[in-house]
């Protein structure tokens, strides 16, 4: 015990470093890499005062450690990640608005992803080289080979336009549903706050398909982690034993999952991080109006700002998640300990 | 190959004729080629064997437990008259764990590392029966009091990594015994422990099997533990036994020469066994005539390369799968 | 970072390396080529990827892949159009061939370039130093970034150009390769015959690029058949979201995109055959990957 406090105690002092690398980094994006984003924003016809006031409104005229403290220097007194270039707006508030609704998509497409998953690699393990081995891997090895953009395409060509469960793939509601009152942001969390269960089977009848769609893309991590995992468990003296001394074959598989814990968790943490940027295309795709699809916006409109707030923000969660991630592990694994 | 070695009392393990064969696409390994033994109640039942001559086979054959792509392909296993091969899965493993205890290897692996002991123990008896976690438990803290260990409250609490090697075997011991088996059938128990802690747990398996009237299955690769331990032991060779008998007029007069040779090259305690020359057929293809012909020294016997030998009584109990006879030359 | 990814290491079959006894580049190569003749879906998947690419470059197209026939646009599959046309009338046929000029240059182009940094980083990385415990301390937080995000901003800022999108590609990929190398040199390091060089008095230098090297080959050919999948999508990632290759250039990103406007109005042609042939470029990479895998005995079955 004693050794895995001061482990961890270590990794909490790391972070101050780990903060200031990806504020680093998401300075450096903007400033280090070759071209000017000003001559890119101003086009190819814009005249030379032109450029040069997009210059000095990104900063970008003034030499680089100015510019650096002057950001560091932002981002700490005045805790602001700037404004958009294009809207004015705070980044900070167009990110925090955002945020919720890819909470709520990464959140459902992560679960629907580790249970399919799961079940895939479950099967596979169990039933190795039998038939449901082989459908699951076959299904691994359509889903991981489907960008997850083309799948969510043809599930709306399917489900949308052919069979007609869907609704149309536009938003998390109606395009004439009133939305909730704003209290998480989450339109699912707030239609339950709400109690308006009408508008809750909206807003899960509109989240079907690109839930659905991650889910399908990201399950074959989990269905290969928790195969590979699950057949070697199910084939160790572990369970061997439990089995010699009569537990019931459930149990078995139970006993063989908890080997497959720590590497499925660790896999959603890195996934959960990932998603937060991964998800924008399928954002994109079935217009979810989240984070991820206003940072693809800035992108094609290279406002800057909000490109460098994005990458910072979701660098800081990446680094939040990964500490939860190894605390986590830590409290499911009594084996795991710092050395 | 019949069941001549059966003795013809009623035992409490009957196994006849048994056959395990692992086979996969490319080819077929032949582990266990006819095997037949019975271990009377309250017995102590030796098996020794180079490694590789199929005794892990038997015993997982036993408690139907074979790993894929292993299979009994015939024989029969009577526990108590039921014949456990071909018994429904179900009623297999109301039978494993209640009336057989079995004892594997590397304790470590068989403990489950991410569950408290404790948990370990209300599962295993919970598969059999109800019972509330306050019997359990006291059941539990009985058993391992039982097996010796110092302090089972702090046991009971932990995980498997916390423990030392012999007090993990302990702990495994008290979980393959709490539902108090009629047999016990331990695979090779200590190896990979200290020769002291050896010793210490061979004693505790041998006093919890005399104070209950147990029978026991103890695979080992040493003949001195099978001196010391069993009252009957099983010479296992390329599948077979080829020899089975009282300890002591086995290990004195062995009837059959790969005994004999076992006998010569007694390896110090902890090793690997491993014949005086030669190796085991590679169980692929079975020689037509005695397994042991390659590496005998007594082949002379005509029938020896055509004709599989079976066992047959040599002594009071002795038996011998082998043409010839050391005491009245050839028969 | 490093905990997680340890655990998962951990989690993961460990596999043995039986290196070959001072192996060449050349030799194991050669032995690869044999090899992929006797299995299957290595051939088939080579041979795919091989027609994919020579068909993009030399096939005779029916119509021009970058000029638009305006009179016809939206045509659904038929003789004269055999995968329809799409809103601006270009001819899906001949661009989903046409594709395969950019897309497959630019994902090889990038694994390329991620192997030619990945394997001198990775052998460096496998010397135990405290520089080789940073640069990995350092990948860890690399790698936990969402990198793909990344590459699209980093083409979105620095502009679309084939080496942009091809650097990108290859900052995605070159964790990866370090890490493989790296491994599969540490490894290596222990076993007896390098253990023999050494002794011998070859130089470090010489043992890494003589002895090492060679033997990591087969290994880093299955992972680059699989960064090059991971390309594919990456690049249709990019120019489905119009940050990668922009029209009138055939991609299929790009024409996945010109046809997702359709999709929900039943004229499903125009992104379907571009996605399937992602689809199977995809399995066709992968299949080499896990055919080389097979080969070179580090399959887990
Ligand atoms: N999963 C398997 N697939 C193929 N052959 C196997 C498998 N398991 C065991 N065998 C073979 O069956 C034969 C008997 O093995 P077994 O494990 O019973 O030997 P053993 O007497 O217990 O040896 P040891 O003393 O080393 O434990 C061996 O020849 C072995 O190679
Ligand atoms: S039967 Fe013949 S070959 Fe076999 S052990 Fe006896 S004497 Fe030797
Ligand atoms: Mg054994």
């Amino acid at each position: 015990m004693r050794y895995r406090t001061g482990a961890i105690a270590k990794r909490l002092l790391f972070i101050p470093v780990a903060v200031f690398i990806v504020i680093t980094l998401a300075f450096g994006l903007v400033n280090l890499t070759p071209g000017d984003p000003a001559l890119v924003i101003a086009g190819d016809l814009a005249s030379d005062e032109h450029v040069a006031e997009i210059r000095a409104e990104l900063g970008t005229d003034k030499p680089l450690p100015q510019r650096y403290a002057a950001y560091v220097r932002e981002l700490f007194t005045e805790r602001s990640l700037g404004t958009s270039f294009f809207t004015k707006r705070p980044i900070w508030d167009e990110i925090t608005q955002r945020f919720p609704d890819t909470l709520e998509l990464v959140v459902l497409g992560l679960l629907g992803a580790v249970l399919y998953g799961s079940l895939l690699g479950t099967l596979s393990s169990y039933f190795r080289r039998r038939w449901p081995d082989t459908l699951s891997r076959t299904s691994v090895t359509i889903t991981q080979s489907i960008p997850d953009f083309f799948m969510g395409l043809l599930l709306i060509y399917v489900i949308f336009y052919i069979i007609g469960w869907a609704p149309a793939p536009v938003g998390r509601i109606g395009l004439l549903d009133r939305p909730p009152d704003r209290v998480t942001g989450a339109v699912i969390l707030d239609t339950l706050i709400a109690r308006d269960w009408g508008l809750l089977k909206t807003a899960f009848h509109h989240a079907m398909l690109p839930v659905v769609t991650l889910a399908l893309f990201y399950s074959s991590h989990f269905a290969k982690t928790s195969r590979a995992v699950l057949s070697r468990a199910l084939n160790s003296d572990q369970v061997e034993f439990a089995r010699a001394c009569g537990l019931s074959e459930l149990r078995v598989v139970g006993y063989a999952f908890r080997e497959a814990r720590t590497p499925v968790v660790t896999y959603i943490g890195i996934l959960f991080a990932a998603l937060f940027g991964g998800a924008a295309i399928v954002e994109t795709v079935f217009a979810w109006g989240g984070l991820g699809q206003w940072a693809i916006d800035a992108m094609l409109k290279l406002d800057v700002p909000a490109i460098q707030g994005f990458i910072l923000v979701v660098g800081l969660l990446t680094l939040l998640v990964y500490l939860l991630l190894d605390l986590i592990v830590v409290a499911l694994d009594p084996r795991v300990s710092y050395e | 190959m019949t069941a001549a070695a059966a003795p013809p009392t009623a035992s409490l393990l009957e196994v006849t004729d048994l056959r395990v064969q692992f086979r996969s696409r490319r080819r077929t390994v032949h582990a266990v080629n006819g095997v037949s033994f019975a271990i009377d109640e309250g017995e102590t039942v030796g098996l020794v064997g180079e490694t590789g001559c199929g005794k892990s086979a038997t015993v997982r054959a036993i408690i139907g437990l074979l790993k894929s792509p292993g299979r009994v392909t015939a024989g029969s296993v009577r526990l108590e008259g039921t014949d456990l091969v071909g018994l429904h899965p179900r009623q297999l493993r109301q039978i494993r764990g209640a009336s057989i205890g079995f004892v594997p290897q590397n304790p470590f692996g068989a403990l489950n590392p991410v569950l408290r002991i404790e948990r370990q123990f209300r599962n295993v008896i919970r598969a059999h029966g109800r019972g509330r976690r306050a019997e359990i438990r006291s059941t539990a803290l009985d058993m391992l009091d039982a097996v010796g260990i110092a302090d089972p409250e702090r046991v009971l609490r932990g995980y498997a990594h916390e423990l030392s090697g012999g007090m993990a075997q302990r702990v495994v011991i008290a979980l393959a015994m709490v539902l108090n088996p009629r047999l016990v059938v331990a695979d090779e128990p200590t190896t990979g422990l200290d020769l002291t802690i050896q010793r210490q747990i061979l004693d505790l398996i041998r006093d919890l099997a005399e104070t209950e009237g147990r029978s026991m299955l103890l695979v080992t690769h040493d003949v001195g533990v099978v001196a010391q331990y069993c009252s009957r032991v099983l010479v296992m060779y390329a599948g077979q036994v080829v020899e089975a008998g009282p300890v002591r007029r086995v290990l004195t007069e062995p009837a059959h020469p790969y005994t004999e040779a076992l006998l010569a090259a007694v390896p110090r305690r902890g090793e690997r066994l491993v014949g005086a020359q030669g190796t085991v057929p590679t169980l692929l293809e079975l020689p037509p005539g005695c397994f042991y012909y390659d590496r005998c020294q007594y082949r002379s016997d005509p029938r020896c390369a055509t004709e599989a030998p079976s066992l047959r009584e040599v002594g009071p109990g002795h038996w011998a799968a082998v043409h010839y006879d050391k005491g009245a030359g050839s028969t | 970072m490093s905990r997680a990814r340890l655990v998962l290491a951990r989690a993961l079959p460990q596999r043995a390396t039986e290196p070959s006894e001072g192996g060449r580049a050349g030799r194991a190569l050669r032995a690869l080529g044999k090899g992929a003749l006797t299995h299957k879906g290595l051939t088939i998947g080579f041979v795919v990827i091989l027609l994919i690419l020579l068909a993009g470059f030399f096939a005779p197209l029916p119509h021009d892949p970058i000029q638009p026939n305006p009179e016809s646009t939206l045509q659904s599959p038929d003789g004269e159009f055999w995968f329809g046309t799409d809103r601006f009338g270009f001819d899906v046929f001949s661009r989903v061939f046409a594709s395969a000029r950019l897309d497959l240059p630019i994902a090889l182009a990038g694994t390329l370039l991620s192997i030619a940094v990945g394997i001198p980083l990775g052998l460096a990385a496998s010397n135990k130093s405290r520089w080789s415990e940073r640069i990995m301390r350092g990948l860890d937080m690399f790698q936990s970034f969402p990198l793909l995000v990344l590459a699209f901003a980093i083409v979105a800022l620095t502009g679309n150009t084939l080496q942009n999108i091809i650097f990108a590609i290859a900052l995605v990929n070159v964790p990866r390769f370090i890490r493989l190398v790296r491994s599969e040199a540490l490894v290596l390091r222990e076993s007896r015959f390098i253990e023999a060089a050494t002794a011998i008095g070859a130089s470090r230098t010489r043992v890494m690029l003589r002895h090492v090297m060679p033997n990591t080959m087969g290994i880093v050919l299955a992972q680059a058949s699989l960064a090059a999948a991971h390309a594919i999508i990456v690049i249709a990632g990019l120019s489905f979201l119009g940050i990668g290759i922009t029209p009138p250039d055939a991609s299929w990103g790009v024409m996945i995109r010109v046809g997702s406007q359709n999709i929900a109005t039943g004229q499903w042609w125009v992104s379907f055959f571009p996605g399937a042939m992602v689809f199977v470029t995809i399995v066709a990479f992968n299949m080499v990957a896990d055919g080389v895998t097979r080969l070179i005995g580090r399959a887990e079955d």
